[in-house]
């Protein structure tokens, strides 16, 4: 027999009141993640949210302080409990009626059941409870005389074909699934709400509406219904309270007897994390090393730092040391991050100068002379020689000296270095790559002239930073002496970022080290 | 216990009312998420988020319109959060779209489980669209909003859908009876 249909009322009709029965781990999926969530929401200590807070408000105090006077530091507070209220209304949100109940908000919650109450009357009035009633039990009767037999055997069918051939396969899938779970249902709740939320809108109209007739009635409900709810509500609470306590004695009872599905998961998901820990992890974190180096300084610019006139003249970088201790934390097999303290000396010398003596008139700019009245200069070879009386070299008297002058200028820093070191080779010779920044601090400095027979400081350079920073680059190689002892050896390179706090000098100076020490890993 | 009195007490998180609530929407629920999901398993695993999403969200249900009304669609919901976001590649043509799609059955006897495999086979969206237009009853504006699409791809996923399906009944069909 043939029969035409639309196949849209084909499947309407066939799959419209399909009914079947999920299997009954399902529920107690449900019953775990409800009270999972119940859990989580307590575990999460006090002291986390304080400290978090506390964190907060110091950086914000300190970034407020240095960056706002002090006027403007009242506004720091404010905005961290701002911030620190929002977890908590998620929080709020989140929680069970239970948890509010047991807030001191009771007489909130006992308001809203009885607005509850109140539209539920209303409801009843307008008859859609009891159509709903009706329509239910109607759809239920529906489905025990038409799709009873049916959907039964459609579970049968089903069940016996899909879970015993997908058992292991299911049991795969619950384990992905289960760690999905949780950001899921979050996401999913934002759905939910949204929907409802329109729906919301267009009900409560009529709800006000309602509620407004309701007002004088419910003045009347309160006062006889009080009592009544009011013991109900207790007697509820008892009930379900202990129906609570009932159900998780149950739940750990059974957990305890019983390794669970999440149990099991969290434990392979531990060994798993541990053991990538174990692979990931460095025996020794720390590790100290002091270091000697020899230094060379230059410049990158043809200026001279210490006067303008001497830019064309020869300069050179001389060799010096540096010496100092470093301690490295190694965050990761690979990755150690790496400071300490260094005292470096840098010099460089000018050439093609010559020498002499004359008032602090014709002194050099850059030179602090310390109240001397008759100092010593120096100027371009020839310069003295050639000067007019009028042009202020007149004043001066040269200084015979055997030999070439040269003006050398001597600087001391204290280095703070901050630097990352990743291992490129990590074996027992070890290829690393370098970088990092380094704080200098201006220790003793000074400018003086020399010749084969003749010595003098001129005195301290005025033009320079106390406080500079270099960027430093290099390739660590290290040769593991021992388990604990490693001899490293560093080509650095570092540049001055701010040496000289007068911004038209063209010097931009760097220097070059090859640091080499032992390390002690502890 | 009274729907209402249920719905109250799942407003408070009792555990008994959830179980009874269960008890009473699971089967119907399950219905839903069979036809929205691929699989038997699937299906478990997302009437198991409907729930608990039911669970927590219920006290914004407002008691405007059926509490069974509310609870399939947080369900629908629920299921497309799952599935909307898989793309499906297909070309729109609009051409093709037809209202009237007939199949012939041969006699009424194509069983339940058939119908339910075949609409669990097709490809995510058209199952979604097809689920939604077919037998709960949402307009095409309302899909392409839900799923972030356009009237006219729901449209025509549910064409393609319906073809599919076709296709395979007349299969079915093919092999059961013309012997």
């Amino acid at each position: 027999m043939k029969k035409k249909k639309n196949i849209d009322n084909f499947f309407n009709e066939g799959l419209k009141n399909l009914e079947a029965t999920p299997s009954p781990h399902v529920w107690e999926n449900i019953q775990a993640e409800l009270k999972k969530g119940k859990k989580e929401r307590k575990v999460i200590p006090l002291w986390i949210r304080l400290g978090g807070v506390a964190a907060l408000i110091a950086l914000l105090l300190t970034v407020g302080n240095s960056l706002y006077n002090s006027s403007n530091t009242i506004v720091a507070p404010s905005i961290t409990n701002e911030t620190t209220k929002q977890p908590e209304n998620q929080l709020q949100e989140n929680k069970s009626d239970i948890e509010k109940q047991a807030n001191d908000s009771q007489v909130a919650s006992e308001n809203k059941t009885l607005q509850n109450d109140a539209t539920q009357d209303s409801d009843a009035s307008d008859d859609n409870a009891s159509k709903n009633k009706s329509e239910t039990k109607s759809s239920n009767k529906g489905f025990i005389n038409a799709s009873e037999k049916a959907s039964n055997t459609v579970i049968a069918a089903s069940n016996n074909s899909e879970t015993n051939a997908s058992n292991k396969s299911k049991e795969d899938q619950k384990k992905n699934w289960l760690e999905k779970n949780a950001p899921k249902n979050e996401a999913n709740e934002g759905i939910a709400s949204s929907k409802n939320s329109s729906e919301k809108a267009s009900s409560d109209k009529n709800r006000k509406d309602a509620n407004e007739d309701l007002i004088n009635k419910d003045k009347t409900i309160f006062d006889s219904k009080e009592e009544g709810i009011v013991v109900n509500e207790n007697s509820e609470k008892i009930n379900s309270e202990k129906n609570l306590v009932k159900t998780e004695e149950e739940i750990t009872q059974e957990s305890k007897n019983k390794k669970s599905i999440f149990d099991a998961i969290a434990e392979t998901n531990e060994d798993a994390v541990s053991e990538k820990k174990k692979k990931e992890k460095p025996e020794h974190r720390w590790n100290v090393a002091p270091n000697v180096a020899p230094v060379y300084y230059s410049s990158f610019g043809n200026g001279s730092s210490i006067d303008p006139s001497f830019a064309d003249n020869p300069q050179k970088g001389d060799v010096n040391m540096s010496y100092g201790v470093q301690v490295s934390y190694a965050l990761n097999k690979r990755l150690s991050v790496r400071t300490g303290v260094n005292t470096v000396d840098l010099s460089y010398s000018t050439t093609g100068i010559e020498v002499g003596t004359g008032p602090v008139a014709v002194a050099l700019s850059s030179v602090d002379y310390g109240g001397r009245n008759i100092v010593v200069t120096a100027a371009d070879k020839g310069s003295f020689a050639n000067a007019a009386p009028s042009n202020g070299f007149g004043d001066i008297t040269p200084k015979s000296t055997q030999g070439d002058a040269r003006l050398i200028q001597n600087i001391n820093y204290y280095e703070v270095p901050v630097e990352l070191k990743y291992a490129v080779i990590d074996s027992r010779f070890g290829v690393n790559v370098i970088g990092g920044l380094s704080t200098l601090f201006l220790g003793n400095n000074e400018i003086s002239v020399k010749a084969d027979n003749f010595t003098d400081v001129l005195g301290e350079a005025n033009n320079l930073s106390s406080v500079s920073f270099s960027t430093n680059v290099g390739l660590g190689l290290d040769y593991k002496l021992s388990k604990k002892f490693t001899f490293n050896i560093e080509p650095m390179f570092k540049y001055q970022l701010n040496p000289y706090t007068d911004s038209s000098v063209n010097f931009k100076p760097y220097y070059l080290g090859v640091y080499s020490g032992l390390s002690f890993k502890f | 216990m009274t729907l209402d009195e249920l719905i109250l007490k799942c407003k408070k998180q009792d555990a008994t009312a959830q179980g009874e609530l269960y008890k009473q929407y699971n089967r119907i629920l399950f219905a839903i998420c069979l036809r929205y999901s691929p699989n038997y398993t699937e299906a478990e695993d997302n009437l198991q988020d409907a729930f608990i999403t039911i669970f927590k969200k219920v006290e914004q249900y407002n008691g405007k319109g059926s509490f069974e009304g509310w609870m399939k669609r947080v369900t629908v919901n629920t299921v497309l959060q799952k599935y909307r976001k898989q793309r499906t590649f297909e070309i729109v043509d609009e051409g093709q779209i037809e209202d009237e799609v007939v199949v012939e059955i041969e006699s009424e006897d194509i069983p339940l489980d058939f119908l339910l495999k075949i609409v669990q086979e097709l490809p995510d969206r058209y199952r979604l669209v097809f689920s939604m237009y077919v037998m709960d009853g949402y307009q095409h504006k309302e899909i392409a909003e839900m799923l972030g699409i356009s009237d006219g791809t729901s449209k025509s996923n549910l064409a393609r859908a319906r073809m599919i399906l076709k296709n395979k009944i007349e299969e079915y069909n093919a092999t059961n009876y013309n012997t």
